[in-house]
This record gives structure tokens, sequence and C-alpha cells, in this order.
């Protein structure tokens, strides 16, 4: 186990190192300049032009950049954002977490909750109305645009009935005495809105996986096995079928994980929710080199993780994994 | 389980009540006395000599320091008169070289000290600084010296005589507490702790910045012109256009700088609970026709450097149709690189209806004929066509572009439009790597300041299509110099001559609608300085 573990981490901090070298290779060779959103719609002189690049070193060639990059980022310094200079990276990147965290949290699991539930459901009632009905809906949502069911949502429960707030994490003019119960309301009517709609969008991959896994475990000799032994048939269902019907689920919770920190680029933005999806894509959009390379590296660290713990969870949950 | 619900439900509805009735009011008290605004763009530090002149920092600075004087309502940036007195109290001319001003001794910064001439000079002598900011040391090329007299009095010299001295003086920059400035080195003032948490001498105070998110300001009790209105300003930073949007409209926010763009007016126009506010801007859109090479800049513009062709494409395109179906009654078209604001604005100009026949025939004329009947004009086995860039985060650029391309299609030239992420656009946009590109100026008040971009001496710089006519550079040094009334006509007749040249299609020149929540009355919007009234506005109660 622990030598198959070690082998596994350092595989992924292996592909960790080549992904940050290639980021940092490919984000300079793209077009764009950094200095564009900067410039704002006031036009700026080459010498001023200039005087910017060389405060943010993009004056330097690219191995003198990478070197910088380098030497920062092992005394744990990201360097400077451009679009919010002087602000850190790691400053940013810390100060959006927790929002990331707490939708991608949510999302994840009201998906995998409800998704788990209703996948049973499918397929214990398999053929039937309500089974094909939820698969037409989930299907229905799952084909529609995160960004356009968000903007539709946030129009009629934010503008038309005006019962939630349409944009942000919090409501920016809550009082500093507030206690902890209305800061926590508050930030939970706000987290309604994008929480919903990404659940909506992601809600069908799950109950389709689980609907399937489950509908193979259930003609199987031991699940019959375990009807003839007279077991109650909620019994059977979740103690044995279940169970074993799990692990497809585990293996795209893995792969869903990254979520937690990434978020979803659209809806963040159509939320104006402050996560790392949202700045991710503005630093994009300004080729903000130092923020996209802290964000993807978050990420791709996130995305590791991810393999590595669905990993040992297949080796927690199948001993056939673990006997081979 | 039902009962654990009900007993849940009902524990938390006794810790929420007491607390949170009281809080609740406090929440609407404040939420009532504050203007919210949302912007699309950052404010990143409102000291404009320490970062880019983006509008959003500008707008931060309106709110928190004043500067001497301020251009009247006219916008005459010509002379001693159109201005109106706001740190300084009154100016007096020595000689035609010399300003001296008297500072209202009232005014002090937001940490008690008062503001003395001392201020204004350091701020004057910073922005002269092509060390500290290249750009304005180019404005503020003509001033000679700024010194402070004693603590009210400040003396700025010129270098020359001309009648814009006292908007150079004023305009640029506003003075900076000298007491907290003076002793950071200049290289380090980008870092340094004013440039995190400013402390101004106007109506609002710094509270907090959250990176990408907002901006907090407080109102400055103290402040020495009168106690301002809205008791805190929160400006959001919200990137997305829909998001924007949809903050005003479910009333979260209260003010939105909106698109010029008829069909985002009209939905803000729809609820009655927003009053549009039209607001002269001093922005022009236009094409800019490259007259170099891109693929060697060292060489004319295989197409483009031919004056004709740019003649013919201004004729051949309706300008005025284009603008009435995408901007409707929010925009006209200019003459030239003249904004709607301009006091050197010709208000007879009317653009010329568009011509496609003649188009047709002035490249005739030049050798472009149809010779495979493509449908595409070509001379000497190469046909007449062009790209136009533009940058993909502007809706109306997107919307003019597609009309550009079919209008031209039909007198024979193939525009092939090229939507590019902003920050390619802009890196094509300097390295001259366009044939055609769409451009959005928000030019200085003063005419001067198309020395920028339509001068031979802003080629490389600001002048992106390298556009040159010595006679315009004349024209400009002469205007610069003249008294009010000569320069008037020399700056028309600048506009006219660089209209002629056709270095561009001149497309657009906007009116800002701003969209206001109905709560807000006394509503006063400053085309200059489009928050330096905020101080004066009633928020009313939130509906």
């Amino acid at each position: 186990m622990t030598r198959w573990l070690l082998r596994r981490t350092a595989q992924a901090v292996l592909t960790f190192l080549v992904v940050t070298v290639l980021l940092f290779v490919l984000m300079r060779l793209t077009p764009g300049d950094p200095l564009q959103r900067l410039e704002g719609d006031r036009q700026m002189s080459a010498e001023e032009s200039a005087a910017l690049r060389r405060r943010f070193g993009i004056d330097q060639p690219m191995g003198a950049q990478f070197r910088t990059f380098v030497t920062g980022a092992l005394a744990g310094d990201l360097g400077v954002s451009i679009e919010h200079y002087p602000t850190p990276v790691t400053t940013l990147l810390v100060s959006r977490l927790p929002a990331s965290l707490l939708l991608g949290g949510t999302v994840l699991l009201l998906t995998f909750g409800i998704g788990i539930v209703l996948g049973v459901f499918q397929a214990v009632h398999r053929g039937r109305r309500a089974d094909r009905w939820l698969t037409r809906a989930s299907l229905t949502l799952y084909a529609m645009p995160s960004f356009w069911l968000g903007l539709v949502l946030a129009w009629y429960f934010g503008i038309r009935l005006q019962l939630l707030p349409v944009a942000q994490m919090h409501d920016p003019l809550l009082s500093p005495d507030a206690t902890w119960l209305v800061r926590a309301g508050d930030v939970l009517r706000h987290l309604i809105l994008p929480a919903l709609t990404l659940t909506a969008v992601s809600i069908a991959a799950v109950m389709h996986y689980q609907r399937t896994a489950l509908l193979e475990v259930l003609r199987l000799d031991f699940v019959l096995a375990a009807r003839a032994r007279g077991l109650p048939e909620r019994q059977v269902l979740w103690r044995h079928a279940w169970r074993n019907a799990l692990f497809p689920v585990v293996g795209l919770f893995g792969l869903w994980l990254p979520i937690l920190v990434s978020g979803s680029v659209f809806v963040e933005q159509v939320f104006n929710w402050p996560g790392l999806g949202h700045l991710a894509a503005d630093a994009v959009g300004a080729r903000d080199y130092p923020v996209i390379l802290g964000t993807a590296m978050l990420v791709s660290a996130q995305v590791l993780l991810g393999g590595v713990l669905a990993d040992l969870a297949y080796y927690a949950l199948d001993p056939r994994v673990r006997r081979a | 389980m039902r009962h654990v619900s009900r007993s849940t439900l009902l524990a938390l509805c006794l810790l929420a009540t007491p607390a949170g009735v009281p809080l609740a009011t406090a929440q609407a008290n404040t939420r009532q006395e504050t203007v919210v605004i949302v912007g699309a763009q950052e404010a990143a530090t409102p000291i404009p000599t320490l970062l880019g002149n983006t509008a959003a920092n500008m707008a931060v600075t309106d709110l928190m320091f004043l500067p001497l004087a301020r251009i009247g309502r006219n916008n005459i940036t010509s002379g001693d008169k159109d201005f109106i007195p706001q740190l300084a109290r009154s100016w007096t001319r020595r000689d035609s070289l010399t300003l001296v001003f008297e500072l209202d001794s009232r005014a002090r910064w937001q940490d008690g000290v008062p503001v003395t001439a001392r201020d204004a000079a350091l701020a004057l002598n910073l922005a002269r600084d092509p060390a500290v900011d290249p750009q304005r040391a180019l404005l503020l090329q003509l001033v000679a010296e700024a010194t402070a007299l004693d603590d009210q009095h400040l003396l700025v010299r010129f270098k020359e005589a001309y009648d814009e001295q006292l908007y150079d003086a004023v305009y640029h920059v506003s003075p900076l507490p000298a007491h907290l400035v003076d002793t950071v080195p200049r290289g380090a003032l980008g870092k340094s702790a004013f440039a995190s948490a400013p402390i101004g001498n106007g109506p609002y105070r710094w509270v907090r910045r959250v990176p990408g998110q907002q901006l907090e300001l407080t109102a400055n009790d103290q402040f020495f012109l009168g106690r301002p209105g809205p008791r805190k300003v929160l400006i959001l930073t919200v990137s997305d256009a829909e998001a924007r949007m949809n903050l005003l409209l479910s009333g979260s926010a209260d003010v939105l700088q909106s698109s010029a763009m008829i069909a985002t007016v009209s939905r803000l126009a729809a609820d009655k609970r927003i009053r549009i506010y039209p607001m002269p801007s001093f922005s022009v859109g236009y094409v800019s026709f490259n007259q170099r090479d891109p693929a060697d800049l060292g060489r004319p513009h295989p197409i483009l450097s031919d004056l004709a062709v740019r003649t013919a494409i201004t004729m051949a395109l309706d300008r005025r149709g284009m603008v009435q179906a995408t901007f409707g009654p929010w925009a006209s078209v200019p003459q030239g690189p003249i904004p709607q604001m301009s006091w050197v604005r010709d208000p007879g100009y009317k653009p010329a209806p568009p011509d496609p026949a003649g188009a047709r025939a002035l490249l005739r004329s030049r050798g472009w004929v149809d010779t495979d009947g493509d449908g595409v004009l070509d001379k000497d086995g190469k046909p007449l066509a062009l790209g136009l860039n533009y940058p993909s985060p502007s809706a109306q650029a997107g919307v003019l572009a597609l009309q550009i391309q079919e209008q031209l299609r039909q007198v024979g030239i193939r525009i092939e439009v090229n939507r590019l992420e902003g920050s390619v656009w802009g890196e094509r946009r300097n390295a001259g790597a366009f044939d055609l590109d769409f451009g959005q100026a928000t030019m200085d008040p003063s005419p001067a300041g198309m020395v920028q971009t339509w001068s031979c001496a802003g080629r490389g710089g600001s002048n992106k299509a390298y556009y040159c006519d010595p006679k315009v550079d004349s024209l400009l040094a002469l205007a610069l110099r003249a008294p009010r009334k000569e320069a008037l006509a020399l700056y028309r007749e600048t506009v006219r001559t660089i209209a002629a040249d056709a270095p561009a299609v001149f497309l657009f020149t906007t009116t800002t609608p701003m969209a206001v929540s109905d709560r807000i009355k006394n509503v006063e919007l400053v085309p200059v300085a489009p928050w330096s009234a905020v101080w004066r506005w009633s928020p009313g109660p939130v509906p």
C-alpha cells in the first residue's frame, strides 16, 4: 500500500511539474498583450508602456522570466498581479478560494447527493413513467448552456420576483455587527442561484452513471442469492447492490473534484461569484500571466489530487483492487 | 422527526429575531444612504500618476481628490475664465508666462493636515517627471516649473505663452499630500502605503479595496465645500455585462454607466425605477486605415496608402444609417477626431450621404475593376480585400463591423472581419499588424490632444495607423498658441484637413447613457469628471 501510494504521489508530482512548465511556456507563446487592459480607453504612450513592461518584468526574455518565476515559487511567492497591481497572486488566490470551495462543495454535495438517489430510484423503476420523465428532464437540463440557464434564473427569481440576489457572494453593505447567523443566511441566499444552476446542468451525468451501474449489478447472481435468502428488498438494494454499483460514481467524483477549486467560469461570471473560475477568466482576458499561472497550478494540483483520492477510494472500497 | 424540525426552526427564529430586527433596520439605513455604482473595470488606485490611465481610476480620483479648478460647463479649455474654482479660490496672471493660484485656506487633507501650495507644486512636478508618468510629462511639456510661494500661493511658470496654460495647470493632475508622498522614493510610489490606502482632500475617503470585487469609500464630513449627501459610495467591479445590468435591474445597485447601444438602453429604460441621464462624452469611435504595410512597416500599405481608396471606402459607407441603427439617438457622426463635447466642434456639420456609385467610380479611376466577375474589384491580379480587426468585448464594434463588411461588399471590396480577444487585438494594433482597425478613444477635453493620435509626432505611440500630414502638424502648433477665436478657426480647419486626408472612417461620437435608480435625486453628472458631483446627490428610501 505504502509503495503504491508513494509511486502514485511521485507520478502526480512529476505531472504537476511538467504541466507547470508547459503552462508557463504556452501562455507566453499565446498572442495577446497584458498591458492592453491597463491602457483602458485612454491611449498609452510608448514610454508609459515600456515603463509598465519593466515593472512587471515582461520586457525580459522568456528564460529570465522563468528563472524569476521558479525562484519566487520555491519561496512561496507567485509574483504580483498585473491587473490587480500591487496585490500578490497568493493573496488573490487565498481570498478567492473560500468562495470557490463553498460553491464547488455545495454543487458536488447536491449533484452527487440528489443524483445518486434519483439514479437509484430510476434503476429500481426502470422503464416506468417516472424513469422516463426523470431521464427527459435531466437530459433537457444537461443540454442547456449553464450561462443561459443562470441568466434565466437570475431574471426570474432576482428581477421579476425579487426573491433572490442576482449577483455577488454577499451583501457588500452588510453591517460589520451582523451575527454569524445573519451572515450565513446572507451567503446562503446568494449561493442559491449559482448552485442551483450548476447542479441542474450537471446532475444528469451522476443520475445516468448511477442508474446504469445499478442496473448492471442488479442482474448479478449475488443479488439473486440475497433475494433468495429472503432479505428485505431495501436491504438487498442499499446494502448489497448499491455498494457495488458505487464504483463508477466514485471515479466520476474524483474527476469532478477539481470543481471545488476551479468552479465554473461561466456561472461565476453571470452571478459575479468571486471564485477562482471568475478570477482565472478575467486573468486570461487580461493576459495577467502571474494570476493565470497561479490559478492553473492550483487547478492542476486539484485534478491530480482528485485522481489520487479516487484511486485511494477504489482501494478502500473494492477488495479486488487491493488484491491486484 | 417532525417534532425535531419544528424545534430547530423555532430555535433559529428565536436566535434570529432579537438580533435580526435592529440589524435589518440598520442595514436598510446603510443601504439607503449608500450609492452603489457598478463598473466593468477595477479602479486599482485613485492616484493617477502611479498606474495606467484607466477611466475607472480616474472615476475614483473624482470622488477623493479635488483639482485646483475644473473645466466649466461649456468645456472650453482655452483662456482663464471658463473654469470653476475648486481647491484654488482664485488665480491671477503675473505675465503671459506665469499664473499664480490662491488656495482655499479651508481645504484639509483627510488626516487633518491643511492643503498647501506645496502639495499642488509636488503633484505637478511629479507628473512632469517622465520617469514617474511619461504620458503626463508629454502633456505638461510646456510647464517650466511649479513652486510654492507660501502655504496659500502656488506659482506655475510656462515655457511659452499659449491659451491653454490654465487648463494644463489644473486638468492633468490634482494636488497630492506632500507630507505623505514626498518621502516615498519615486520608483516605489506604486507599492507605497499611500497607494494602498490613499488620503485625499475630496468629499470621500478611502475605506478599503477588495481586489477585483469592490472599492468602498465613506463620506468625509470635514470636506470644506459641504457635507456629502450619500454617506457611502461602493464601486462594484463586475466584468460580465449581463450581471452588471441585472444588479441595477434587481435594485442591488444604483448607477450603471451603460453602453450607448440602443438595445441596451431600451432594456434599461423599460424599467420604471430607472432613469437614464444623457451625459455627452469625449469618446470617438473610428476605423483606422493602416498607412503602412503590416508585413513590413517600412513600406507604404499596398492598398490603403492610396488616398483615393481610403476616400472611396468612406464614401461607400452609410455612417449615419449605421449609427442610427446601432445607437439610435445616443450617438452622432463626427466630422473628424472631435467628440461631441469639444468646444471646437462645428455644430453645423452634416455627414455626406453615402455614395456607392461615386465610390465605385473613384476606385475605377485608380484601376480597381472586377475583371473576373467574382464581385470583388481587382488590380494587377490582386483583389481589393482587407482585414478589419475589432476587440471581442466590444459589442458595438461587432455590430458595426458586420454592417461595414456588407456595405463595402456592395461596391466590390471584400472585408474579412477579425473578431479578436481584447489583448490580442491590442497587441496587433500596437504592432501595426492590421489593415483596418476598429478603435474607440476617450479624447482629452482640449482639442490640442489631437496631437497624440493624429500628428506625425504621434507615430509609433498613439498614432497606430502611421498617419502623417505636416499641414495638420503646423495647424495644431498654430492653434495651440493662438488666442481663442483664432484657435477655434484653426482647430476646425485641422479637423477638416484630417477628414479630407481620410486616415480613418470617423463613425460615431456617443452620449453616455447613465442609468440611475429613481431613488437618487438631485443627480448631477459632470462630463469631464462624471463622479465629482456625487456628494451633492440625495439618495432616497430603497423601494
